[in-house]
């Protein structure tokens, strides 16, 4: 499913100095995996989900997910990889206010995919999430739990192999994420390849794979290892 | 496309203030301009049709003023001048014109449309060929009249709308239309005057019957048949034989300038002094309605900076939400066309409430011409002209100039990276 090679990402901070935050990093993940990325903050977590999922393509080395080799992509294309091989999850949600539950689900049908059945696809994904009853309701009706279950149902909507989340508990009360989490679990039984980065140890906990990331590089990979003590980084 | 469409719809609600006073910049631009521009080519159309009523493919050629004449072999406008003139490549007709030239007077006493007229005045006249005016004689044939017979009159259009704005309320007469005219009659004595020596000839007493109003016809005078003039001018012993003036009728508008140029060439004169003024004035109308189009298309430019404020402010506000979509799918052009659209349609608002509010202005300065304005003379129905251009351009404009405005937002919104502003 993922394929990364020998990544390389840079960016110059606000002083001038160039900063490495990935270094040389490979990766293999196989279709149907559960994995968690742990590791500090600025360990360079997000940027590796950025650049999985098609986001930065401002790096050296090389990235395949589900066939499709990202780099080389001209914009139209990369969109379009986007909007059909993978979903995002975010930590603070990113649901457009002025849509309802429902508009925010169907937002990806309006960058290419499919526009068949649309809407009954969006309402069975909100359903699915157990938001059929909230459709119509603006996200700041809704609560954070239910939110993310929203942004979710909006990342399968256009049916991605790959799940990339990011921090997807982040802004969760415990009770909340367990939720979430479990879903997730579920998403992955049925099927579907999940990559999350997390601090969360109930997240990292439900993966069955761990992978830690420490100053840009891949230093730890476990699989079917709960870590075991809260509050680890 | 509905949802796309409703995102437009929800995002300019959302800036509802800022969409509006963008689209109320272009409506003032936009409705400043389709009025200025319905105001000039109202005007200019008043001045083309009304004031001075011009053919562009009439030539008038008139003797020359200061000629080496038949040193030359021109200046003069006999018979043989005319026959050279007829040659011109690009000519297709000429029509000879010579004035009365002894002076004549009438002497008005009886009722005139209902109203009790006692004058006398000079009067000028001129003869032409029939074929120059024969659309507008309405009355029997344009010829020498037999003996006993009236002589038939055309009166000019402008000087019937000067009588009628002018003359008529001062002295409480009728006003007339050209079909109330044809039939006046009125008498007219040649070879005398009540200011200037005649030629000491023989005064000849005829009846004059109005027949028709042209354009064509002499201003401040009365245009009658070539051969009356002829026969007028050499009973009283006259110059007969030379021409006041030769109209060429070119075969096309193009052929002109070759036949002016060829005609100076004989030695000859234009009299376009009408043709001039037209443009002239024409060419005042069009230096102002420029200066308050140019005003306008200033203003249309401020809107536009405005929406670019606006909409940059717009794009920085909605930052996330751009990485949002374009993380589901949304390419850069994609975004570029979300905020284009976006302006599109305050743009099109805009450019169509200014065009209506245009229109809407245009209705009431004529109302309140009609009724506050005296009725002075060329006074037109409508100050205004909006042709179809004018009204579509008109709600273009607001478009263009809303997207012009968009160009560097939507740009700046394409360009936006949302690996950066997904972060966190």
């Amino acid at each position: 499913m993922i394929r990364a090679r020998d990544i390389v990402k840079e960016y110059v901070d606000g002083d001038g100095t160039k900063v490495r935050v990935l270094d040389g990093m490979s990766l293999d993940v196989q279709d149907g995996d559960f994995v968690a990325v742990v590791g500090p903050s600025g360990s360079g977590k997000s940027t590796l989900l950025h650049l999985l999922g098609g986001l930065d393509v401002h790096y050296q080395g090389e990235v395949e997910v589900g066939g499709v080799k990202l780099r080389g992509l001209d914009d139209k294309a990369l969109a379009r990889f986007r909007n059909t091989h993978v979903g995002f999850v975010f930590q603070s949600f990113h649901l457009i206010p002025n849509l309802s539950a429902l508009e925010n689900v169907l937002l990806p049908s309006h960058f290419g995919a499919s526009r068949e059945d649309a809407r009954k696809r969006a309402e069975a994904m909100l359903e699915r999430v157990g938001l059929g009853a909230k459709k119509d309701r603006a996200p700041v009706r809704l609560s954070g739990g239910e939110r993310q279950r929203v942004a979710i149902a909006r990342a399968l909507f256009t049916g991605p192999k790959l799940l990339l989340c990011d921090e997807p508990t982040g802004n969760l009360d415990a009770a909340t994420g367990d939720g979430v989490i479990q879903l997730f679990k579920e998403l992955h039984r049925e099927g579907l390849t999940v990559l999350a980065v997390t601090h969360e140890d109930r997240m990292s906990a439900a993966a069955r794979r761990v992978l830690r990331l420490k100053e840009g590089r891949l230093v730890e990979e476990r699989a079917d290892l709960h870590l075991a003590t809260r509050g680890a980084p | 496309m509905d949802a796309l469409s409703r995102l437009v719809r929800l995002s300019l609600a959302r800036e509802r203030k800022g969409a509006f006073f963008s689209a109320f910049g272009v409506a003032m631009g936009v409705g400043a301009l389709v009025f200025f521009l319905g105001l000039g080519l109202g005007v200019g159309r008043v001045i083309r049709e009304k004031i001075f009523p011009t053919d562009a493919r009439l030539v008038d050629v008139v003797p020359s003023a200061v000629s080496l004449g038949s040193l030359l072999g021109g200046g003069k406008l006999d018979a043989a001048t005319v026959e050279r003139l007829a040659a011109l490549p690009g000519v297709e007709a000429t029509y000879r014109k010579m004035n009365v030239r002894v002076p004549a007077v009438t002497r008005y006493d009886g009722v005139f449309f209902g109203a009790r007229l006692r004058m006398g005045m000079e009067v000028l006249a001129v003869g032409v060929e029939p074929g120059l005016v024969k659309d507008d004689v309405k009355l029997g044939e344009f010829k020498d009249p037999s003996e006993g017979q009236p002589i038939p009159a055309l009166v000019s259009t402008r000087l019937l709308e000067l009588y009628n704005k002018t003359f008529a309320p001062a002295r409480k007469l009728p006003q007339l239309s050209a079909n109330m005219i044809v039939g006046f009659g009125f008498p007219v004595e040649f070879n005398r005057s009540y200011v200037a020596a005649t030629t000491g000839g023989p005064t000849g007493a005829a009846q004059t019957q109005v027949v028709g109003a042209s354009d064509r016809a002499m201003l401040a005078g009365i245009t009658i048949p070539l051969e009356t003039a002829v026969r007028i001018n050499r009973q009283a012993g006259v110059d007969a034989e030379t021409f006041t003036g030769v109209t060429l009728v070119a075969s096309d508008p193009s052929r002109v300038p070759a036949i002016v140029d060829a005609v100076k060439g004989m030695g000859l004169e234009i009299d376009d002094q009408e043709r001039r003024m037209a443009e002239n004035t024409g060419a005042a109308v069009a230096l102002v309605t420029s200066a308050l189009a140019l005003l306008s298309i200033l203003i249309c430019i401020l809107a536009a900076v405005n929406i670019a404020h606006a909409l940059s402010a717009s794009v920085r506000a909605r930052a996330k939400e751009i990485g949002v979509m374009q993380a589901v799918g949304a390419s850069r052009a994609d975004v570029r066309g979300i905020v284009l659209a976006e302006a599109a349609v305050v743009g099109l608002f805009g450019g169509a409430a200014g065009t209506a509010l245009a229109l809407l202005m245009a209705f009431g300065v004529n109302r309140l011409a009609v009724s506050q304005l005296p009725n002075f003379p060329f006074k037109p129905d409508s100050f205004f002209s909006f042709p179809w251009p004018v009204v579509v351009g008109g709600v273009l404009l607001g478009l263009v100039a809303a997207l012009a405005g968009a160009y560097f937002p939507a740009r700046r919104a394409a360009a936006t990276d949302p690996a950066r502003t997904l972060a966190g």
